[in-house]
C-alpha cells in the first residue's frame, strides 16, 4: 500500500440532499471540506476548537460543530448546511424570522445561530426562552445580540407552527 | 491537524487487535471532541499514526436499566444522558453532570467514555504547536512545570502529582464517583475509584494503551437514596468547571447511612471527600451537618499563590450540593 492509498478515501457525502463523490485525506474537518471543497462556505470557522458554534451543520438532524468532526465518518449521513435552507429563493421561516427580528448584526454567527435554531426546532417545537438560551448555548454572537436572537428564535416557532398546522 | 491513518472498526475485538498492530501510537477516536483538539494543536511527543473509529461498532450507544442498575454503553451521547427520562428520575445526579458539560452541540457528539478518559486542560500543556511550538511539560515527559513558576489561578488547591497540578476537567467523572459507577473495558472492570491516574504519564486514567471502555455501570442502591451535581464555571452555557461536586447518599430513619461525595476541578484526579463522608453517617443531612462536612473537605487544601479562591468555592459547593440531596 503506498502512503496516499493509506490516508486519503474516496467518500460518498450527502449535503442538502444530494450526494458527491470527495476524495478526502483522513484528518480533514467537515467544515474544511464544506467551505474548501464544497463551496459551502456559508459554514463559517471561527475557533476552529468547538467553542464558538460558527461552523453548525445538521447531520442527521443533529445540531453539530462541523469543526469538530471528521469528514471521513460522515458518509451515509445527510448533512444540512445554512445553504440548504432556502428553496426555489424562499427563504427559510427561520431566516425570515432572522431578518424581521434584526437577527444579525455582524452575520457572521448567523448561520451557525440558524442551523442550531433549527436543530432545537425539529426536537421542540415550541421551546421556552429557557430552553433556547440552553439550545443555543453553544453559539457565540461577538456583536452580543442575544436579545433578537431569542426573539428571532421564537419568532421562528411561531412560523413554523403555523405552517405545519396549514399543511 | 497532520495526516494519520483513519479505521472503521467493525467489532470491540477487532479495534483492540487495531491498536496492538498498529505500526506507531494509535488512538481510539469516539465523538472525537477532545482527541481532536489534541490533534490540531499537536500537543503530544508523538503523534499518532492511526485513529481507531469506534462509532462504527454497533450496540456500544444504548442505555439500559435491570436489576444490577443503569448500563451505559460506552459510546452514548452526553445529550442522550441529560435527556434520559430514567436517568433523570434515578440518577438525576448523572443527569444534571452531562447537561452541565460543555456545550449542546459538543454534548451531541461527546461520549460518557470520552468524557472520562479526557486530557487535561492545563493551558501550558495546552499550548497549540503552531504558535511558536508546543510546550514539553513533566506531564508530557519534559523537564519543567510551568505552572507552579506561571500562571496557576485553575489549578490544583491540593498539591501536584509527580510536579503536575493540572486538575482533572470532566464533569462526569464526580457524578460517576458518587454514584460509585463500574467501568468495564475489553480487559477487565475497574471500580470508578482506581480508573483515574495522572501522573502516570500523559494520560489521566488506568487503562493500557491497548483497553477500550465498553460500558459504565451505575448501581441501584436497595435503600432511600438522593444524588445531586453541582458546577460552578464562569459562564453557564460553556466553560470547564472552577469546581464541580456530586453527592449520593443512603438514608434510613432520616439518618445518612452511607455517603460518597466527589470534587473535581481541583486536584489532578477528581477528589474523594473521605472526611466528609465519614462525618455524615449515623446524622441527618441539615445545614449544620452539611457546614462540618464543607469545611472538612477542604481543610486539607494547600492553594497556591493564585487559586485560593478556589478553596471557599470548593467548600461552598460540598454544602450546596450536600443540600440538593436533604429529602
Ligand atoms: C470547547 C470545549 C469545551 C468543553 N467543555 C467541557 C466541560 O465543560 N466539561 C467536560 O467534562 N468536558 C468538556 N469538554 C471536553 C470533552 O470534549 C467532552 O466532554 C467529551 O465528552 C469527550 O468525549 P468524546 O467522545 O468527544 O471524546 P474523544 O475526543 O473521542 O476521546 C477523548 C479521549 O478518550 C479516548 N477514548 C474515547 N472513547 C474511549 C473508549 N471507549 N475507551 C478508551 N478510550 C476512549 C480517546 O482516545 C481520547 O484520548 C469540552 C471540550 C471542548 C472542545
Ligand atoms: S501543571 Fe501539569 S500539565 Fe500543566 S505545565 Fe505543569 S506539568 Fe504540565
Amino acid at each position: 500500500m503506498t502512503q496516499n492509498e493509506k490516508l486519503t478515501k474516496l467518500i460518498q457525502l450527502t449535503i442538502n440532499g444530494e450526494s458527491r463523490p470527495l476524495l478526502v485525506e483522513a484528518h480533514w474537518t467537515l467544515s474544511k471540506v464544506l467551505r474548501n471543497d464544497c463551496g459551502h462556505t456559508g459554514t463559517k470557522e471561527a475557533c476552529n476548537e468547538g467553542a464558538c458554534g460558527s461552523c453548525t451543520v445538521l447531520i442527521d438532524d443533529i445540531a453539530t460543530p462541523a469543526c469538530m468532526v471528521l469528514a471521513i465518518e460522515q458518509e451515509g449521513k445527510n448533512i444540512e448546511t445554512i445553504e440548504g435552507l432556502s428553496k426555489d429563493g424562499q427563504l427559510h421561516p427561520i431566516q425570515e424570522a432572522w431578518l424581521e427580528e434584526y437577527g444579525a448584526q455582524c452575520g457572521f454567527c448567523s448561520p451557525g445561530m440558524i442551523m442550531s435554531t433549527k436543530g432545537l426546532l425539529i426536537k421542540n417545537a415550541n421551546p421556552t426562552d429557557d430552553e433556547i438560551k440552553e439550545a443555543l448555548g453553544g453559539n457565540l454572537c461577538i456583536c452580543s445580540n442575544y436579545e433578537h436572537i431569542i426573539n428571532a428564535v421564537r419568532s421562528a416557532a411561531r412560523k413554523m407552527s403555523k405552517e405545519q398546522a396549514n399543511v | 491537524m497532520k495526516s494519520f491513518k483513519h479505521i472503521d472498526a467493525a467489532s470491540v475485538e477487532e479495534a483492540v487487535s487495531l491498536l496492538q498492530e498498529s505500526e506507531g501510537p494509535a488512538y481510539v477516536i469516539a465523538g472525537g471532541s477532545d482527541l481532536l483538539g489534541c490533534l490540531k494543536d499537536n500537543l503530544w511527543m508523538e503523534y499518532p499514526k492511526a485513529i481507531v473509529n469506534l462509532k462504527t461498532i454497533p450496540g456500544l450507544d444504548t442505555i439500559s436499566v435491570d436489576e444490577d442498575g443503569l448500563h451505559i454503553g460506552a459510546l452514548v451521547t452526553l445529550t442522550k444522558i441529560a435527556e434520559s427520562e430514567t436517568v433523570k428520575e434515578f440518577w438525576p445526579g448523572l443527569a444534571e453532570a452531562a447537561r452541565r458539560t460543555a456545550s449542546p452541540l459538543l454534548r451531541n457528539i461527546g461520549t460518557i467514555a470520552g468524557n472520562i478518559c479526557q486530557e487535561n486542560r492545563c493551558w501550558y500543556y495546552r499550548y497549540p504547536d503552531k504558535i511558536g511550538g508546543r510546550i514539553d511539560c513533566v506531564r508530557k515527559g519534559g523537564k519543567r512545570c510551568l505552572a507552579v513558576p506561571g500562571d496557576h489561578r485553575y489549578h490544583s488547591i491540593f498539591g501536584a502529582v509527580n510536579k503536575c497540578i493540572a486538575v482533572n476537567p470532566s464533569d462526569t467523572a464526580p457524578a460517576l464517583i458518587a454514584l460509585d459507577a463500574t467501568i468495564k473495558t475489553t480487559k477487565r472492570t475497574i471500580p470508578i475509584d482506581e480508573f483515574f491516574s495522572a501522573g502516570m504519564g500523559a494520560q489521566s486514567t488506568t487503562l493500557d494503551r491497548d483497553e477500550i471502555v465498553t460500558e459504565i455501570l451505575v448501581p441501584r442502591p436497595a435503600q432511600e437514596w438522593t444524588n445531586a451535581f453541582r458546577k460552578i464555571a464562569f459562564r453557564k452555557s460553556i466553560d470547564f468547571a472552577l469546581v464541580n461536586c456530586a453527592a449520593a447518599l443512603t438514608f434510613a430513619d432520616g439518618k445518612v447511612t452511607s455517603a460518597r461525595i466527589c470534587l473535581n476541578g481541583v486536584h489532578n484526579n477528581p477528589r474523594r471527600c473521605v472526611e466528609s463522608e465519614a462525618a455524615l453517617i449515623g446524622k441527618p443531612l441539615n445545614e449544620a451537618t452539611a457546614q462540618e462536612a464543607g469545611e472538612l473537605a477542604v481543610a486539607e487544601a494547600k492553594p497556591l499563590l493564585q487559586n485560593g479562591f478556589k478553596v471557599p468555592m470548593a467548600k461552598t459547593i460540598v454544602i450546596d450540593t450536600l443540600m440538593d440531596c436533604v429529602k
